[in-house]
């Protein structure tokens, strides 16, 4: 890890062929993209998949990226189009896989809280992808809205209308499941 | 849950939407005193809160990484990158030895950072003119810590390159371009 030196310089130093920098970044950047990937696809190796291929293509790219956004939203950008793609090509009715919740709660409670949480799990990996991807990246890993519309090459206020959608169908179906 | 009708309006006539708002990015509320008041906005933020709670619990759960991801990124990475690798070529009586451009780049790395100031080092292999397979020049690029003399750090990197860079690779490098990218933040 090289804690100090600013994203910039390492995409300069990976673009000149440097791969310890590129790994430097793959090692500062690959827990979000991860988390990102697995939220969106509901499945570990589905989600290890794109995050190789997010920075094998970030990789191939860097000639093209020139720094003017965050090397994140670069990064939330690929990775958003290749979990798209996938769920693209999924036939409706395949099942989604559930994510494994590490369970460090009460015993009493882990039942009942494991169970919500994976109702939330399922309802967000049975959203169409465009307010799937809207809803974790601005719930789940914490972007603003202008942030999110950076990432999804789109309007703040087409993001705000998947993210209603997207939060109403939430909490419907939670709250059904109550 | 009767908590909207076709138009996503409660009963009161307040449409979802501002509740939904309201709740998730803890807004306050657009009219407080009907709010207040109101038995269906009541229930309605009630259940929305309920819901809500278990995405805040979601957010807060932590992902495991996969611990060998990024070793399987950079072996992806690695093996695309291989097609580009150049090597130096050391004359031998019995034979001839090539050591790989990547190696001694990885060596001025490490003896660049190893000078006191210095963070962070790239190093990139450019071709010698006129060509010379014994020979490279390196471009180097720094970031470094603010207090030293940037010119004097510069020639230290210098200095150890041409000193210990022949010995270590058999490399001859005939010129070191160092461009200072940065200064590091100080850290805790």
């Amino acid at each position: 890890m090289i804690p100090q030196v600013d994203d910039r310089v390492l995409i300069q130093a990976s673009r000149d062929g440097d791969l310890d920098a590129f790994e430097a970044l793959v090692r500062r950047h690959h827990p979000a993209v991860y988390r990102v990937a697995l939220r969106m696809l509901s499945s570990e190796a589905d989600a290890q998949d794109a995050t190789q291929e997010t920075f094998v293509r970030a990789w191939r790219g860097l000639g093209r990226f020139r720094c003017e956004s965050e090397t994140s939203t670069w990064l939330y950008r690929i990775v958003t189009r290749r979990c798209l793609d996938v769920i693209g090509a999924r036939r409706p009715s395949e099942p989604l896989g559930e994510i494994e919740l590490p369970s460090h709660l009460d015993v009493a409670d882990v039942a009942e809280q494991r169970e919500r949480l994976r109702a939330v799990t399922r309802v967000i990996g049975g959203l169409p992808g465009d307010q799937r991807a809207a809803l974790v990246l601005r719930e789940l890993e914490g972007l603003s809205y202008e942030q999110v519309a950076d990432v999804l090459e789109t309007s703040v206020p087409a993001v705000k209308g998947r993210i209603h959608r997207a939060r109403l169908a939430v909490m419907k179906e939670t709250a059904a499941w109550r | 849950m009767a908590m909207t009708t076709d138009d996503e309006r409660l009963p009161c006539g307040v449409a979802l939407e501002p509740l939904v708002t309201q709740v998730a990015d803890a807004q306050p509320p657009a009219d407080p005193a009907h709010q207040a008041a109101c038995p269906y906005c009541q229930a309605a933020l009630r259940i929305l809160n309920q819901s809500w709670s278990d995405v805040q619990a979601l957010t807060r759960q932590p992902v495991p990484i996969p611990p060998q991801l990024t070793a399987q990124i950079m072996l992806r990475v690695r093996s695309l990158a291989r097609h580009v690798t150049d090597s130096i070529l050391l004359g031998h009586p019995h034979g001839e030895t090539r050591v790989s451009h990547a190696v001694v780049r990885r060596a001025i790395q490490r003896l660049a950072v190893a000078v006191p100031g210095v963070v962070f080092a790239s190093v990139r292999a450019v071709p010698h003119e006129p060509p010379d397979p014994a020979r490279l020049n390196v471009a180097v690029r720094l970031v470094v810590v603010f207090g030293p003399a940037i010119e004097a750090l510069a020639d230290a990197v210098r200095l150890v390159v041409d000193r210990r860079i022949r010995v270590l690779t058999g490399a001859e490098v005939s010129r070191i371009d160092i461009t200072i990218d940065d200064i590091a933040e100080p850290t805790d």
